[in-house]
């Protein structure tokens, strides 16, 4: 009883109150309840490669938007993994449940292996630097066609799960559990640090921690949570192939979560899951599917160049002047000090009171 | 005031998207059946998969139809752009997509193998003939439709031959045109360089002409150059290669490398004559792309100006007058729907399993030589059926240079002699 | 051997260095990494093709207006889309990357996937040290000395160029002595992607034109940037010889790898870079210290 009263006070008072809070909810309830209504394994297959997707930009984010260590050959820590994994599952019969892990540890290792080096590098330099690593990895594939099979990739791997619905859940439910556990990263200890980092290197440095230690661990959480996402690609697709580490493959991360809003982590699961369903609505006008998509980026970063979600909020949720929570729009007084917000948040050059 | 036009903008934008999916017409009269073309359509190999579709749908349509048990069903194509130039994962979800929701009954088309893979498996999950025409790869039916015959069964090629087919071929080129070089240039030894894009498909043709070659043709493989299949500047290797001695280049391209290579091939005068596989001089628009500097360019090839038998010309005057090109391999897609229909015809329905039966016993007389699927439902190479041709660019036109006169008893019409540029000549006789 | 790769590395550093160069004067002065650069000089290319193939122009005619296009695309691109969003780098990152995906996909459209070429400004080839060279190349570098030459007195004798030199080094300061910094941020760019049309117009004839001919380029300025130094004209120079160097040496040494070449390149640039990371001639930035 005390337990369904718990719920019940956290779901009106932290949930209901949010309009972004409960869209979040009701999407989440949605996708899970997805397959009751339809189970046509086409909206299931994009469904399932969306929250995949998601993973993959979330953790860019983590790396970029959070510790500020611009990574512009994110596909490398994916491609990684999938390749890992499907060699592992082909030459040596592994299963999945192995082969997946597998492929985010060497995704871990190939990450510290990328960080070390980098680690003196700043700004621009690191992501220009970052750009390379895929493209080399590109040529070592190449180089080696008899193992990697060249620009055919891997292919003819087991079957993520034995039916679409399956896999629609294991997907879905690796999206659900990875994205919160980022999201509770940057919410922690950790998060504040890699924020920090970010912000002002040196002042951390100056604070007595090792921001070395915290740049690498940076790196390996995202090439952990990016290599999870790319060994169950490899699966769920049953290929892995060249085009996984392709320079394009990484930027398409970064619009992901630029659309949606860098250094939020749901921000770039909403890029996805808005973007992604986007270009799949867009065969309907074969001829111009990447110029609308395109477009699309184009004009709505023009107009909101903090990403969606961001933009979303302030004008679903304007922050309370005094006490800096976030109210409904519908409010008129802040729902934690009662302080009137509607009309302050309007014209915010009024000083809050005290 | 800015947020209103942001937002009006966005509404056009989304707008437009579903009124474009909502203004699709509903068909009416008779019972059609869906054909997907797979293809990259905004690249020639899928607008040439699309054009030789279309020119069959027309002349069954036009014919009344295809003959279902005691019903006329009319062909409906859907257009499947699977951007697999550009992203081989695109294309199976495409497939995915004209499977369950555009509700396709058979499946044509394909053009690279790393796209071909994915698309072809969602086609098998869902039961559906997928016919390839223009990839070819021995792999996509090796190991498949051979090894796990009830869920690869539903997997046949038309064109192009198999790889291994291509590469006897372009050994037979090879030691014809050696033997002319020979006369020509006097008894000696020739040296041969390979210009090949790096690429998996080329990989077991590569290591087959390092062995064959000298051991069957005597000739030296003097190095093998791998360019990148988008390099845009060659001029290094043939640069090397001329430092190297060769008398003949044979190119493995299916990139736009080739036409990088032939362009400054002829613009440095290299004195090599270049032959092999070079997909891109196959088409009408190469003689342009190169500036004419790909002149005596000499490529494997399946539709050109010749006789194979009474259904070669017409076809490839039609699809000439029609769509200004010559057909690509990937214009295949016409004979594959023609096949498919005549199964369909057989089998009485539209049932898979019955049409693959029908489709197993198919022996007809196409554009490329006579049909016949072997036990990998792959095309039966041979004088006697498919034979493949070489053409080779003679001043601004495409000729046909073999099957030279005489080959294996074979004697079609329109075959042109094979010829050497001038400056080779001239280079090799001035030392 | 060794007269081959000198010839044929030295030309094609000419090609790198003259798309380098611009995409390190816009970088210094506007502090944007602009991924459209390359698609600027696909821009250029295709105009090309447009005005001398389809058009029947005469080709020293369409050349200026060729140029003239790019020009006024790039303003358009900076003032539409690139200025107002100046604050947020990650998201001009995205845009300029959308720019290039706008301008492929357009052509796409306007042309189709296929391959095409465009008549030599001067056809014909000619020895060099025992090496063929086409006239083409040996024009293309030509023009990159005059090009650059002209950039270099711009920069360092006109008022503009001081100016564009000043906001490079302290854009604050730069604001402070009272220079309209977004507007030699938007000259910058005129100039840069101008130079990028240049390197266009010039490499039509050599290279085969197709939509997706802005991506390879791309990867390679970016590494011959950050190998001279971000922001260095001097750098970008040096990158642009030691890159192509690399590139040549790789095909003639060890031909079965001649697609590795850019893969190599990037490795020597890492390699580089791990020594000095701000690149061989590297600026600091303020806020960078």
């Amino acid at each position: 009883m005390a337990a369904v009263k718990w719920v019940w006070r956290y779901l009106t008072g932290e949930i209901l109150v949010l309009p972004t809070r409960l869209a979040a909810v009701l999407i989440c309830l949605g996708l899970l309840l997805l397959p009751l209504l339809t189970q046509d394994p086409y909206l299931l297959r994009v469904a399932a490669l969306a929250s995949l997707l998601a993973v993959f930009a979330a953790s860019w984010d983590l790396l970029s938007g959070f510790a500020g260590q611009v990574n512009l050959g994110h596909a490398l820590f994916f491609g990684v993994a999938a390749y890992t994994s499907a060699l592992l599952n082909l030459k040596l019969g592994l299963t999945p449940w192995l082969t997946i892990p597998a492929g985010a540890l060497t995704a871990v290792l190939t990450a510290l292996l990328v960080g070390v080096p980098c680690l003196r590098l700043k700004g621009p330099y690191l992501a220009l630097a970052t750009l390379a690593f895929p493209i080399m990895l590109t040529g070592l594939i190449f180089a080696f066609p008899s193992f990697f099979g060249g620009e055919l990739g891997v292919s003819g791997l087991t079957r993520l799960g034995r039916t679409r619905v399956r896999e629609y859940y294991l997907t879905l439910g690796a999206m659900l559990v990875l994205t919160t556990a980022m999201w509770k990263i940057t919410e922690s200890r950790l998060g504040i640090i890699f924020h920090a980092i970010r912000e002002d290197e040196v002042a951390v440095r100056a604070s007595g921690i090792n921001t070395t230690r915290y740049k690498l661990l940076a790196f390996s959480l995202s090439g952990f949570f990016a290599g999870l996402a790319g060994g169950m690609y490899a699966h769920f697709l049953r290929i892995a192939g060249p085009s996984l580490l392709a320079m394009f493959f990484s930027f398409q991360a970064i619009i992901w979560t630029i659309f949606g809003g860098a250094a939020t982590i749901y921000g770039p699961v909403v890029g996805v899951f808005v973007l992604y369903p986007a270009l799949e609505i867009l065969r309907v006008v074969k001829e111009i599917r990447m110029l609308g998509f395109a477009l699309l980026v184009l004009v709505l970063l023009r107009f909101m160049p903090e990403g969606l979600v961001p933009w979303l909020e302030h004008r679903l949720e304007p922050e309370c002047p005094r006490c800096r929570a976030r109210n409904a729009f519908t409010r008129r007084a802040c729902r934690v000090c009662g302080t009137a917000v509607r009309r302050l948040a309007r014209r915010q050059e009024v000083a809050p009171p005290l | 005031m800015r947020r209103v036009t942001c937002l009006l903008l966005v509404a056009v934008l989304v707008g437009s998207l579903f009124g474009a999916s909502g203004c699709r017409k509903q068909a009416v009269g008779p019972p059609t059946i869906k054909i997907g073309i797979a293809g990259p359509m905004a690249f020639i190999q899928g607008e040439h998969h699309w054009a030789g579709a279309t020119m069959a749908m027309e002349e069954i349509n036009a014919a009344g139809g295809v003959q279902v048990g005691g019903e006329k069903w009319l062909i409906e194509l859907v257009k499947i752009d699977t951007n697999e130039i550009l992203s081989p994962e695109d294309a199976a979800t495409a497939v995915e997509r004209a499977i369950t929701v555009d509700k396709v009954d058979f499946l044509i088309g394909g053009f690279r193998t790393e796209g071909v893979f994915p698309m072809t498996e969602v086609a098998m999950d869902h039961q559906k003939i997928f016919m390839i025409a223009g990839a070819a790869t021995n792999e996509l039916l090796v190991g498949r439709v051979d090894t796990n015959y009830d869920r690869y069964k539903y997997l046949f090629r038309v064109t192009p031959i198999r790889s291994t087919d291509l590469a006897k071929i372009c050994f037979e080129m090879l030691g014809y045109t050696g033997a002319i070089l020979r006369q020509v240039l006097g008894a000696q030894r020739l040296r041969v360089a390979i210009l090949a894009e790096q690429l998996q498909w080329n990989e077991a043709l590569i290591a087959g002409a390092q062995q064959m070659l000298p051991a069957l043709l005597g000739m030296d493989v003097v190095g093998v150059w791998r360019p990148s299949a988008t390099a845009t500047d060659v001029t290094a290797e043939l640069t090397a290669i001329k430092a190297a001695g060769a008398h003949i280049i044979f190119q493995i391209n299916s990139g736009p490398v080739g036409i990088t290579c032939a362009r400054q091939w002829g613009e440095l005068e290299i004195p090599a004559v270049m032959q092999g596989i070079n997909v891109e001089a196959q088409k009408l628009g190469f003689w342009q792309a190169t500036r004419g500097y790909g002149n005596y360019e000499t490529t494997l090839n399946t539709y050109g100006r010749v006789s194979i038998n009474e259904t070669t010309m017409p076809f490839y005057n039609a699809f000439v007058e029609r769509f200004g090109e010559a057909p690509a391999y990937t214009a295949g897609a016409h004979q594959a729907i023609e096949i498919l229909v005549a199964a369909i015809e057989r089998a009485g329905t539209l049932d898979s399993d019955a049409v693959v039966a029908e489709l197993e016993k198919t022996d007809v007389i196409g554009p490329t030589g006579r049909l016949v699927f072997d036990a990998l439902h792959d095309v039966t190479w041979g004088p006697a059926h498919v034979t493949g041709i070489v053409t080779q660019w003679q001043d601004g036109e495409m000729v046909v240079v073999w099957p030279f006169p005489g080959w294996q008893g074979l004697n079609y019409e329109g075959i042109k002699p094979y010829a050497i540029p001038p400056r080779v000549i001239q280079y090799w006789m001035s030392r | 051997m060794l007269a081959n790769i000198l010839v044929t590395g030295l030309m094609n550093a000419g090609v790198y260095a003259l798309l380098a160069v611009g995409f390190s004067l816009i970088f210094g002065a506007a502090r944007i990494i602009n991924l459209s650069h390359t698609a600027f000089y696909m821009a250029a290319a295709f105009a090309m093709f447009y005005l001398t193939v389809t058009r029947g122009l005469n080709v020293y005619l369409a050349i200026p207006i060729a140029l003239a296009i790019v020009a006024v695309l790039g303003t358009i691109v900076y003032k539409l889309i690139i200025d107002p969003l100046r604050e947020h780098e990650a998201t001009v990152l995205i845009v300029t990357l959308a720019t290039a995906i706008l301008f492929q996909e357009g052509l796409l459209l306007g042309f189709g996937g296929h391959y095409r070429g465009v008549p030599s400004l001067w056809a014909g080839y000619t020895t060099l040290l025992g090496v063929r060279v086409t006239y083409q190349y040996l024009l293309t570098l030509a023009v990159v000395i005059v090009a650059s030459t002209c950039l270099w007195a711009l920069l360092q004798h006109s008022r503009l160029g001081i100016a564009i030199r000043a906001t490079a080094q302290d854009r604050e300061v730069a604001n402070l002595m009272g220079m309209d910094v977004s507007r030699v941020a938007t000259v910058a760019m005129v100039i840069g992607v101008v130079l990028a049309g240049v390197a266009g117009v010039m490499v039509a004839p050599i290279y085969v034109l197709e939509p997706h001919m802005w991506q390879p380029p791309m990867v390679t300025i970016l590494a011959v940037v950050v190998l001279g130094g971000l922001g260095s004209i001097k750098g970008s120079f040096i990158g642009a010889v030691i890159l192509a160097l690399a590139e040549v040496l790789v095909v003639f040494l060890v031909p079965q790898g001649a697609f590795l070449k850019a893969a190599l390149a990037l490795t020597l640039m890492l390699a580089i870079l791990l020594i000095r990371p701000e690149g061989l001639f590297g600026v600091l930035f303020e806020g960078e210290r």
